[in-house]
């Protein structure tokens, strides 16, 4: 069972996305409610054991752990028509069950309380896995959980697996309007900062977007929450459907996001996903014309990202993978490619490798789908600086206030003051800095030529 | 005497020399010796005593010629009807015999007119044998011709054939169609040629109705028994050929025991030949049809022994049947069906090429990564020290994962772990030098490059990686079409795509380790060092960049359209020969279109892949550098005590930086012009591979844009307003 990937769901955010998610690989795989594989799927074909391993009465049991400080979702989860498939050892949720709160220091300081047991079940998962992978932390940073928690469990996951990936699929908050938690702005900071050190990759979800999305392509005026994380788990078993219906390429998390992550601080992915339709969010409209070619320029149209960016001239691709879903035939994936470089639709770096790279996948064949091909991209875009940057100024002007911080004060990681603040804010700006820079045709050589020595980067 | 008692003498003379005796007046000439055969066989030299009256002995000189070619026509039927000469030669005697029973009841007749008719004179004579005259001059003819073939008349054959023109004339004219006198000389004129030979006298004589009415039978007769061999091997397979007259010939030794050994295509080529002297005219056309009809046939019996022989009632029995090339194509038809039918079905070849696409192009290629990362620690040995009766467990193990493609495939206890001891460019360079493609021979490159010595230097670089290879045993009758010359193919695309394979994974680990480690993740106060910093990154991301375009391009833009597309013809094939020959075609393309096939192409690919193999083994070192260049890039704990900067390292590491970035720019660069180059003059479908490693380059330099769209002109030319 090579390259498992371990799913923790933490917070109420990261628990009901991943318990979409799940019900979505369910599906995808003709796992029944049990855990029993349905009497169609026995075919095979796919790699269940990616993210599910074997019982020993042959159910198939997701390799996931579910985190929460307050039991509401995760109730949801244990009383719900998926409950029998997941591991009951490896959910957590405190008896008291008070949640963090919303304030990302209450979750960052209960790490350390369920720092052991939740250590035992990595443990656990990690060896029943014949070469694990990675990890995949599903969670919202603006919360209390999600982003405090989450955070924690990022620095302990370095320490204790340094040598395995952490992907993180990570709702950013709407940055664009107020959000119900007045606080997010401290937590998205404090949680960005262990994004940007502690983990090879994230991908963003903007909750802007996903609202935006939902209501622009699904004609609903205000989204429920089940419909964009019914969104978020249709991108990330997109993501992952390299890994388990395997293929020539892509079949490991380290081949597809490498070339996505050249350089190591601007690993924020945004994605496109296109066409939603019915059958994947309910009450999705039916896109009639599914080319290669119409797929591939939808998801580069930004009123498709799952990330609200403000797009400068400047701003540019660093890399693109598409991964399409269904019969797409080679020679056209060659032509979309020649149409979207001679029509310019995608700029890209000036300094390095202009990678667009494309994934031909399977769909799976117990999901019925009216239209012939779907994609998803996976992009690394300048452009997501322009998110940080808000979220950095939301800070900022909070901050300047000295509102709200006596809930952080109360916490052990801000007992020394509020150094903590500063740091991260220095991280992100660093980030963003990192990013700006990159659209710089002197990216390789800040300092003007012959500083670095002569030659450069930009073969002549 | 007078005339009319010359005449009643000779009259009586000639009933007896017309038995083949000597008469009172007509006697053997001295030269003639009855008891050489030769002499026999040439016919009787008669000669007329002196005095016999001038107007009798021009006639009787003339009638004496029947005798002559009767004496010769009844030598040969004697000699011919021996064992050796076979059961087509048996047939034309038994017909010739028949005639000469005839001739002899013409004699009877003759001499009861003589004795009856007192008006039975000379002329009355001659009258009555001309047209037996004519059938036996006929047959002495072909006799003759067949005795020279034959060279029972020795040396004085030029000086026979003096006399008659014609026979050389024949003799010549079968020279110039190849038909082998020389093999003629040596061996006996039997079977084939017995029939080729009937029939050239056929035509040669077409204008003569008489003879050929007579050859017409002969011919029919003695086809006989050809047919009834031919019918045998058409439609059973079976060769019932004591002595050795059948077109095709068939070498017992070459067994199919032999074949599960070494399954070279040593059984299907030289089991079964056609000789090809021996073909009678009527078959030249269809010799191959009948060849390998009767070939699959033999290999359906051999295979679980199944009779697929058709049960014919009605076959044509003679050459001269009208059905008798419907009879060839119907058989020719019949046993592609079953073989087919076998090959297809019963042998689940469908099954075999997927499986064969599952270990050798790796299409699910999950068991693969699970595979090379168990065997990890054996592949990074030198590949002389690679223990292959582990790996080959290890393979075993990944195969066996629940899940995995190979789990669910029947064969996967046919996959074989070995190790090749030549590198793959340099295999592939002497392919390519050698025959410009992977040829009949093979074999002999095969042997020819193990023997090629490589320095100590080179075997330590050779590491198991680079040597891994798969081998997969392919049971009777399939190895027909994935015979080791394929097999051979399949592994050179493997070990091609392993390589890709290999470095996108050493690229991979180097991005880990450029990702996580401390000094590259701590920013450095020295704008330099972060300089340096991204160049390495940018280095690798191009190179990566590089790797997975080639490998898509290979797996998505080759091999899986070709493969789509002998699948398409799979389908509809019809026979088994067209069948080898899709799949061959299939490699063969692939192997073009991957750039396996052209030495330039070829140089430059080592070159790159080789400057991406060693940058993405400097990572450590370049890891090293940073550490001792800029010690504030360590974690705290791993920093030296009272370490300071050291800026002499940032020019050991920029110089470095210098040489590979120089090294893949340039290879990277001839490699697109070339590429532009052989799209525009032989493989289209590079341009499809330049336009993806454009990418590589990125769009900041001018250059590649320059590339593209030239690539894209010609290839889709609509497209540009």
């Amino acid at each position: 069972m090579p390259r498992e990937i371990i799913t923790i769901q933490a917070g109420q955010c990261g628990n009901s996305v991943g318990s979409q998610f799940w019900q979505q690989l369910c599906q995808e795989h003709g796992i029944n409610q049990d855990g029993n594989l349905e009497d169609f799927a026995t075919e095979g074909g796919d790699r269940k054991d990616v993210f599910f391993y074997q019982s020993d009465d042959t159910r198939y049991i997701p390799r996931a752990i579910l985190l929460d400080l307050e039991p509401r979702v995760i109730h949801g989860i244990q009383t719900g028509p998926y409950r029998n498939i997941y591991n009951p050892e490896n959910f957590h949720v405190p008896r008291e069950g008070g949640g963090a709160g919303n304030i990302w220091a209450a979750g960052y300081a209960a790490g350390d309380s369920v720092y052991e047991e939740v250590m035992e079940m990595l443990d656990r998962e990690a060896d029943g896995s014949d070469s694990l992978e990675g990890f995949m932390l599903l969670h919202s940073i603006a919360g209390g959980t999600g982003s405090g928690l989450g955070s924690f469990l990022l620095e302990k996951l370095n320490d204790r697996f340094p040598k395995k990936l952490i992907q993180t699929y990570s709702v950013f908050p709407d940055t664009q309007s107020v959000g119900d938690v007045v606080v997010q702005p401290y937590n998205s900071l404090l949680s960005m900062r262990r994004l940007t050190e502690n983990a090879d990759s994230v991908v963003v979800l903007d909750n802007g977007a996903l609202t935006r999305i939902a209501a622009d392509r699904l004609h609903v005026q205000n989204p429920s929450f089940a419909q964009t994380n019914q969104l978020v788990s249709t991108i990330m078993s997109a993501a992952t459907t390299t890994l388990r219906y395997p293929g020539y390429m892509h079949n490991d998390l380290v081949g597809i996001i490498a070339s996505l992550i050249p350089t190591p601080k601007c690993h924020f992915l945004m994605t496109s996903y296109t066409p939603f339709t019915g059958d994947i969010v309910d009450q999705g409209k039916t896109v009639r014309k599914t080319t290669v070619l119409d797929v591939m320029r939808r998801l580069l149209q930004p009123k498709n990202r799952m990330v609200q960016t403000n797009t400068t001239k400047k701003s540019c691709y660093i890399s693109i993978l598409n991964i399409i879903q269904g019969e797409a035939d080679p020679s056209e994936v060659h032509k979309s490619l020649l149409r979207i470089r001679e029509r310019r639709l995608a700029t890209f770096i000036p300094w390095g490798p202009a990678s667009i790279q494309v994934a031909l996948t399977k769909k799976s064949p117990h999901m019925p789908m009216s239209h012939r091909v779907s994609g998803l991209m996976l992009a690394n875009h300048t452009s997501i600086a322009t998110l940080f940057k808000r979220i950095v100024l939301q800070y900022d002007r909070l901050r300047k206030r000295n509102a709200f911080l006596d809930q952080y004060k109360k916490e052990p990681a801000f007992a020394d003051g509020l150094g903590e603040f500063d740091e991260a804010k220095a991280v992100v700006t660093d980030l963003i800095a990192e990013y700006e820079a990159a659209e710089d045709a002197g990216y390789l050589n800040p300092q003007g030529p012959g500083a670095a020595g002569e030659g450069g980067g930009v073969p002549q | 005497m007078t005339l009319e008692l010359q005449e009643a003498a000779i009259l009586e003379d000639l009933l007896f020399v017309f038995m083949g005796y000597e008469g009172q007046y007509i006697r053997f000439r001295e030269e003639y010796n009855p008891s050489s055969q030769i002499d026999r066989l040439t016919g009787a030299q008669l000669k007329v005593l002196p005095g016999l009256d001038p107007s009798l002995r021009d006639m009787t000189d003339e009638i004496l010629k029947m005798a002559t070619y009767y004496m010769a026509v009844e030598a040969f039927v004697e000699v011919q009807s021996r064992e050796e000469f076979g059961a087509v030669n048996h047939a034309l005697c038994a017909a010739i015999r028949k005639l000469l029973k005839d001739y002899l009841i013409l004699i009877a007749q003759l001499e009861h007119q003589f004795i009856t008719n007192p008006k039975f004179t000379l002329h009355i004579l001659h009258l009555h044998i001309q047209p037996t005259a004519k059938v036996m001059s006929v047959l002495h003819a072909l006799a003759h011709e067949m005795l020279v073939r034959n060279q029972l008349l020795g040396n004085e054959e030029d000086e026979e054939s003096l006399d008659d023109f014609d026979d050389v004339e024949n003799i010549l004219e079968s020279l110039r169609e190849g038909g082998d006198i020389g093999s003629g000389r040596s061996k006996i004129c039997k079977g084939g040629s017995v029939l080729g030979l009937l029939t050239h006298q056929l035509t040669s004589r077409a204008g003569d109705p008489a003879a050929r009415n007579l050859l017409s039978m002969l011919l029919r007769e003695s086809s006989r028994p050809y047919m009834a061999m031919l019918n045998e091997w058409l439609h059973h397979g079976g060769i019932r050929d004591p002595h050795a007259e059948f077109l095709v010939k068939e070498q017992k030794s070459i067994g199919r025991a032999r074949l599960e050994e070494d399954y070279t295509d040593e059984y299907w080529e030289k089991r079964y030949t056609i000789r090809d002297g021996d073909v009678p005219p009527q078959l030249e056309g269809v010799k191959e049809k009948v060849l390998l009809a009767g070939k699959y046939l033999n290999v359906v019996r051999e295979c679980g022994g199944v009779d697929v022989s058709k049960k014919i009632q009605d076959v044509p029995k003679t050459f001269d049947d009208a059905r008798f090339l419907e009879n060839v194509n119907s058989a020719y038809a019949h046993a592609n069906e079953s073989l087919l039918k076998l090959l297809l079905t019963t042998h689940a070849l469908p099954e075999r090429l997927r499986s064969l696409k599952h270990y050798f192009f790796l299409d699910r290629s999950d068991f693969f990564t699970y595979f090379l990362d168990l065997g990890q620690s054996e592949l990074r040995k030198a590949a002389r020290d690679v223990n292959v009766s582990k790996l080959q467990s290890l393979l075993e193990l990944a195969l066996r994962q629940p899940g995995s493609v190979a789990a669910s495939d029947p064969f996967k206890e046919d996959v074989k772990v070995t190790m090749n001891d030549i590198t793959l460019n340099k295999w592939l360079m002497r392919v390519v030098n050698v025959s410009g493609l992977v040829d009949e021979g093979s074999g002999v490159f095969m042997d020819e490059a193990k023997t090629s010595t490589t320095s100590e230097k080179d075997k330590d670089n050779y590491i198991g990686y680079h040597a891994l290879e798969f081998d997969y045993m392919v049971p009777f009758p399939l190895s027909l079409v994935i015979s080791r010359k394929t097999i051979l193919r399949y592994q050179l695309l493997f070990r091609y795509l392993l390589q890709l394979r290999f470095l996108e994974m050493r690229l991979g680990s180097a991005w880990q380790g450029q990702n996580a480690v401390y000094p590259w993740k701590a920013r450095s106060r020295y704008p330099q060092v972060e300089s340096a910093k991204r160049r390495t990154y940018t280095l690798r991301a191009r190179m990566l960049v590089f790797i997975q375009q080639l490998m898509y391009f290979c797996t998505s833009e080759v091999i899986e359209p070709n493969w789509e597309k002998m699948q398409r013809r799979l389908e509809k094939v019809t026979t088994v020969d067209e069948l080898m020959q899709d799949h061959v075609d299939f490699l063969d393309t692939c192997l073009k279109e991957c750039m396996l096939t052209n030495a330039k192409l070829l140089k430059l690919h080592a070159k790159l892949t080789q400057t991406c193999e060693y940058y993405s083994g400097f990572t450590p070192d370049l890891t090293r550098y940073l550490g001792q260049m800029d010690p504030e890039l360590l974690r705290p704990k791993e920093r030296p005590p009272g370490a300071i900067a050291d800026m002499s390292r940032l020019k050991k590491m920029t110089d470095h930086l210098n040489v590979y970035e120089g090294h893949f720019s340039r290879h990277l660069k001839i490699l697109l012009e070339s590429l532009n180059y052989y799209a525009a003059t032989e493989t289209v479908v590079f341009l499809e591979l330049c336009a993806r490693l454009q990418t590589a380059w990125g769009e900041g330099e001018g250059g590649g844009e320059v590339f593209f769209f030239k690539a894209g002109v010609v290839v889709y030319p609509e497209q540009i307003a």
